[in-house]
């Protein structure tokens, strides 16, 4: 088991720096993306975890080009997918990335399919556009991935209804659709949020057989850490707009180096306080609210919360920084003047200090 | 879908029959008899008439047999106008109405949906103004307004040109029907560009449309695939409501415009009481009306695949 | 899984060599932030930054002040201008209605008949004229021959020259004079509404014989107005070729019984300000403004009085349909769709006819009734759904779990939520109300005459509309303002009450 992340080599398929989003809105400005940075290794699945509006879907979708530009507005950041800048591409160009080399499917099957039009023929408009190919080809291709996303009887239901499906059902769809073009990047925005445990496993599962078969990176929003266990390479840990954490699935885990992800661990059922045949344990969830988006705090964002917080977090925000290869945290308990404070169950690898660094 | 067509139809008969039901109580609850206007009369005439008409059996036999009569498709004969049956007059004078009333449903639609459109996508710029502003001004002026300002634009605008543009009142040629099924769907096409527009941009939000730009689809496309096909269902649920709306505004176009409809027809009828006429036309329009709203939840349903399939396997 | 190992002490100075030399040549990934730029982030922090916060309960955030609906719901219809806009032309229109007849006091329903379909004016004079003026006698030219010695054609003979009025002209008399042409034999004087030309100088008025009469008395079918004159010289039946021309402005003439009234000392020749007619008068001499007033009340009775009793109606049918479900629901709305399939004017029309007024009577009753009874069902059919749907909300859900009682229920939960909806459809009732009465009055359904609304004042107008739009226009743009501004209001509520509901705008 590996605590670095499945980066530690190949030339990453994506890559945000400092992503910043912010909206125009009745109540003044939202600064919603404060500083978003990973990257995706190819073949790999990438996690970003969060609570709810954290800022997780709006980072996805300035990615894909999908926030409306006013109200929105990306005020900085860099994207690249496989070297090539794709933040601020014309149109044009724009949708030849979309829906050919990065796919996205979304938490709602229920609304994100059109349903005045049947299933297949929302995936041949993909294929025709961004393959141009004849009617029956694109036919036969749209059988063939409904095949491969495992729905009963494709050929049958190929020209039915998305009212027709279950949820589940509808799920596979999507994904069909959005892998149709063969895209190496496939964003799945809380996909199983909506759907019952045993779908949710389901899908799951078979998102990563189509990985396995295609070699296609994935990044996977949610908020549960338990589909993060079961489906992540790489973790992005958000909070309030920023990445307070990133690591390989283990390093998070095991060498969790943010209290927020020592919260958010400590908040799964399994970990309540007590011992363990005691019948009335309490979870233990985060106390207070995540920060005000239109005036975000000067110092991290997670301060307010935060068991261990020093007076430095409150007036200067933390750079992200690495601990280990290919693990960084953002977060002052890292400064090497902390050091007696730091709890514990924190992991600190290199700190930071007031000098440079000598190279041994 | 055919049961379906089947209960709508059974479930209109039996409006159509308390149309007719209550429009008959409504003209016998009226003092006094038809026969009053005409004084000078004799009283074997009058006795005469009486009988011709029914009017001297008990209300009960004069209910059925109006049903039956109506039943079997005749409304009787006109009260006023001694020779003509109220038949006559529907079948002479309805087609005008039709012709009017369908030209200025197709004016309200096509009207509606390409401006409708229009501001959708032009949403916040100065021509989405414009375009809402005379929208709010179509549906708050009164028909009859626009129909005495479209003549009076016209004979202007033909004394202007020297030659007659389009002739200002009347029936004939098609293009006397121009001017008047403008007027008359000038409303509807308001409430319909104000229907489209909010029906599109309220689809800009949805989901489909995001998975719709997320499959890189150019946007034209889009637009047109995904959502006017959806916007338009609201545009053509309202057709229903708007055949009635567009035939009652067709008696006050009929009367500017000087043209020989049913609807100029009633309005004489029901100055004159002639109630032969009037109860005739009132359950012939109630029916029309009925039927036209089947129709269109008809139509409507074999575009929405959501109503036609599962109503298919109902 | 593996375990962790346990002796693994992360802080350890050991640990930090071994990960410091663990690629000592890798450079840190550019999505992380460097070195550089993390001693930067702690530039100015000192190690007493480094100690903890004491802190005995967690920061909860802002939070903003908590408004009630409709206070959140007046702030929102604040800030939509063109609602604001809407709602000052309501309160404008309701004191035109009823604060109006005070300040302009002219009596709606008087008939002038002289003043028949008078443009609109800020002031009109009169001249009073007399039936009987002054004798007309001839003038003569002194030293000229009634027939001149030596004849001149025709084609010779010159214009007559000072062509002018020998007193006041009014709707009496036109007395002209101008000067004797020499060789003439006679004289010919015509009149047209145009300046007269070479060949067509108007229409002959008066021929005279002489030509030494040198002047002419026009009493002719005078209507106030402009008015041109032509004199041509004539040699027998023969005219001249050239002519001379006055234009002559036909004063406002009042009789004698209306000026009295007016003043009574008036005398003849005495000139009269007419009571200010500012928006013209109709087709039988009433004052437009005062009418228009009067109409007003009419038609906003009917238009705010019809709404509100048919939501009335339709409110507590609807509510006791949807809330006792049931067979009584499905009987009440088996009702309800049978009066919806009823044509609605056609209906409106046999009510009228029906329930027809004698004369005498304003046709109002019978109109309020008819509306009322026809349009009650769309209210109905709100509040029932409305209330269906909120009866299994959550929140009602809970409240009973947490155990209230109907009543409370009702007034706490259900009421203030389908308030919302109710306004929103009754302010969208009004013009459609005042809207269907002008359309019925328009085609002589509606009010009796002469009682006035606006629809009977448009119906009344549109027949002289070619010549004087004024009668039509009037009340037309009255009517339109009133629905406009009720629609935008009624706009307006939607979005303030419920932003879910938004027209997206």
């Amino acid at each position: 088991m590996s605590l670095t992340t499945s980066l530690s080599n190949p030339q990453p398929l994506l890559e945000v720096r400092d992503l910043r989003v912010e909206f125009d809105t009745y109540g003044g400005v939202v600064k919603a993306v404060r500083g978003m940075n990973f990257a995706v290794a190819p073949g790999k699945t990438l996690a970003v975890v969060g609570e709810s509006g954290c800022g997780k879907s709006v980072t996805v979708q300035s990615l894909m080009g999908l926030i409306p530009q006013p109200p929105g507005r990306i005020t900085s950041g860099s994207v690249k997918f496989q070297g090539r800048e794709i933040l601020g591409l014309p149109p044009k160009e724009a949708n030849k990335v979309r829906g050919k080399e990065i796919g996205m499917i979304f938490q709602d099957p229920m609304t994100s399919l059109n349903p005045t039009m049947t299933v297949g023929k929302q995936i041949v408009e993909t294929l025709k556009y961004h393959e141009n190919i004849t009617p029956e080809e694109g036919r036969r291709r749209a059988i063939e991935l409904l095949e491969q996303v495992q729905i009963p009887e494709p050929a049958a239901r190929v020209d039915a209804y998305p009212f027709q499906f279950s949820g589940g059902m509808r799920q596979r769809v999507m994904i069909a659709m959005a892998i149709a073009c063969n895209p190496k990047l496939l964003i799945a925005d809380e996909p199983t949020t909506a759907l019952d445990v045993t779908v949710q496993s389901q899908i799951l599962n078979l998102m990563k057989k189509l990985q396995r078969e295609r070699g296609m990176s994935i990044i996977l929003i949610t908020h549960d850490l338990g589909v993060v266990a079961q489906m992540a390479d790489d973790v992005a840990v958000m909070y309030a707009g920023q990445v307070v954490e990133y690591g390989s699935v283990d390093s998070i885990f095991f060498h969790s180096s943010h209290p927020y992800t020592l919260g958010l661990r400590s908040a799964m059922p399994g970990h309540e306080e007590g011992p363990k045949n005691e019948p009335k344990r309490k979870l233990k969830p985060i106390e207070g609210a995540p920060p005000d988006l239109f005036h975000p705090p000067a110092g991290c964002g997670y301060a307010a919360r935060c068991p261990y917080a020093m007076k430095a977090c409150e007036s200067k925000m933390p750079a992200l920084w690495e601990l280990e290869p290919g693990h960084a945290s953002r977060c002052w308990l890292h400064h090497e003047a902390a050091s007696r404070h730091a709890p514990a169950e924190l992991y600190r690898g290199k700190t930071i200090s007031n000098q440079a660094t000598p190279q041994a | 879908m055919l049961s379906y067509i089947g209960k709508r139809l059974l479930a209109g008969l039996i409006t159509v029959f308390f149309i007719a039901t209550a429009t008959f109580s409504a003209m016998h609850l009226v003092p006094g008899d038809p026969l009053m206007g005409n004084k000078a009369m004799s009283k074997e005439i009058r006795a005469n008439l009486e009988r011709k008409y029914g009017l001297d059996k008990p209300v009960p036999e004069q209910y059925v047999r109006y049903i039956v009569n109506m039943a079997q498709g005749d409304f009787g004969i006109s009260f006023t106008q001694q020779n003509r049956s109220v038949n006559d007059i529907i079948s002479s004078h309805f087609p005008i109405s039709a012709i009017l009333g369908v030209l200025a449903v197709f004016f309200a639609a096509i009207g509606g949906i390409i401006y409708g459109s229009f501001a959708a996508i032009l949403r916040g710029k100065w021509s989405d103004r414009v375009i809402m502003f005379l929208v709010i001004l179509g549906v708050s002026v009164p028909s009859f307004v626009f129909a005495a300002l479209g003549q009076f634009a016209l004979s202007a605008t033909n004394k202007a040109l020297g030659f007659e543009l389009l002739p200002i009142g009347g029936w004939g040629t098609f293009s006397h029907m121009l001017l008047p099924a403008l007027v008359l769907g000038l409303g509807t096409m308001a409430f319909l560009t104000r229907l489209m527009r909010s029906s599109l941009l309220e689809i800009v939000n949805h989901d489909y449309i995001r998975t719709a730009k997320a499959k890189g689809l150019p946007p034209l496309r889009i637009f047109f695939s995904h959502q006017l096909r959806n916007a338009i269902l609201p545009v053509i649920t309202y057709l229903g409501p708007a055949i009635a709306t567009i035939t009652t505004g067709g008696f006050v176009v009929e009367s500017v415009f000087a043209i020989p409809g049913l609807g100029r027809y009633f309005v004489q009828a029901v100055q004159q009481l002639d109630y032969t006429v009037i109860m005739g036309l009132t359950v012939f329009y109630g029916a029309f009306l009925v039927f036209m709203v089947i129709a269109v939840d008809i139509i409507y349903g074999l575009v929405d695949p959501r109503i036609s399939v599962s109503k298919g396997k109902a | 899984m593996t375990t962790l190992n346990t002796s693994f002490n992360p802080s350890s100075q050991e640990e930090q060599n071994r990960l410091r030399t663990m690629n000592p040549s890798a450079q840190t990934p550019s999505y992380f932030d460097s070195p550089e730029h993390a001693r930067a982030a702690a530039q100015g922090l000192s190690s007493d930054d480094f100690a903890p916060v004491a802190r005995d309960s967690v920061a909860v955030g802002l939070s903003r002040p908590s408004l009630s609906y409709w206070k959140d719901a007046w702030r929102r219809l604040k800030k939509n201008r063109q609602a604001i806009v809407s709602l000052w032309i309501v309160v404008g229109l309701v004191l035109f209605t009823l604060a109006g007849p005070f300040f302009w006091t002219a009596d709606p329903s008087q008939q002038t008949l002289g003043r028949i379909s008078e443009g609109p004016s800020l002031s009109k004079k009169a001249i009073l004229v007399q039936a009987d003026l002054s004798e007309w006698k001839p003038m003569f030219a002194e030293g000229v021959p009634a027939t001149p010695e030596t004849p001149v054609p025709a084609l010779d003979l010159g214009a007559p020259q000072n062509f002018k009025l020998l007193s006041e002209p009014s709707t009496v008399a036109v007395r002209l004079s101008w000067d004797a042409v020499p060789g003439a034999t006679g004289y010919k004087v015509y009149r047209g509404p145009y300046e007269p030309e070479a060949g067509s100088l108007g229409l002959p008025i008066v021929t005279v014989e002489g030509g030494n009469v040198i002047s002419a008395q026009d009493a002719f079918e005078l209507k106030p107005g402009p008015l041109h004159y032509a004199v041509v010289a004539l040699r027998d039946q023969e005219e001249s070729p050239r002519f001379a021309k006055l234009a002559v402005q036909i004063p406002e003439a009042i009789s004698l019984t209306a000026a009295l009234k007016l003043d009574p000392k008036a005398e003849a020749g005495k000139v009269l300000e007419l009571p200010l007619r500012p928006l013209g008068s109709d087709y039988l001499g009433r004052d437009l403004l005062a009418r228009l007033m009067s109409g007003a009340r009419v038609s906003l009775f009917i238009g705010f009085v019809a709404p509100m009793l048919s939501l009335l109606l339709g409110v507590m049918v609807g509510g006791i349909s949807g809330y006792f479900g049931g067979k009584t629901d499905a009987w009440i709305m088996r009702f309800t769709d049978f009066v919806l399939a009823l044509p609605f004017l056609l209906f409106m029309i046999l009510f009228k006819v029906v329930f027809g007024a004698s004369a005498g009577e304003n046709g109002i009753g019978p109109m309020l009734l008819a509306m009322v009874a026809l349009s009650w069902t769309g209210p109905a059919r709100l509040t029932r759904g409305q209330i269906l749907q909120l009866r299994e909300s959550e929140f009602v859900q809970a409240s009973r779990l947490l155990g209230a009682k109907p009543l409370y229920l009702i007034v706490r939960h259900l009421l203030p939520n389908t308030l919302g909806v109710i306004l929103v459809s009754l302010t969208f009732a009004i013009p459609s109300a005042i809207f269907t009465e002008a359309f019925l009055s328009f085609i002589g359904m509606g009010v009796v005459p002469p009682t006035p609304s606006w629809g009977s004042m448009c119906n009344d107008g549109i027949q002289t509309f070619l010549t004087h739009p004024h009668e039509f226009i009037f009340p037309a743009i009255l009517i339109s303002i009133t629905v406009l501004a009720f629609n935008l209001l009624g706009d307006g509520l939607r979005d303030a009450l419920d932003p879910k509901m938004r027209s997206v705008s």
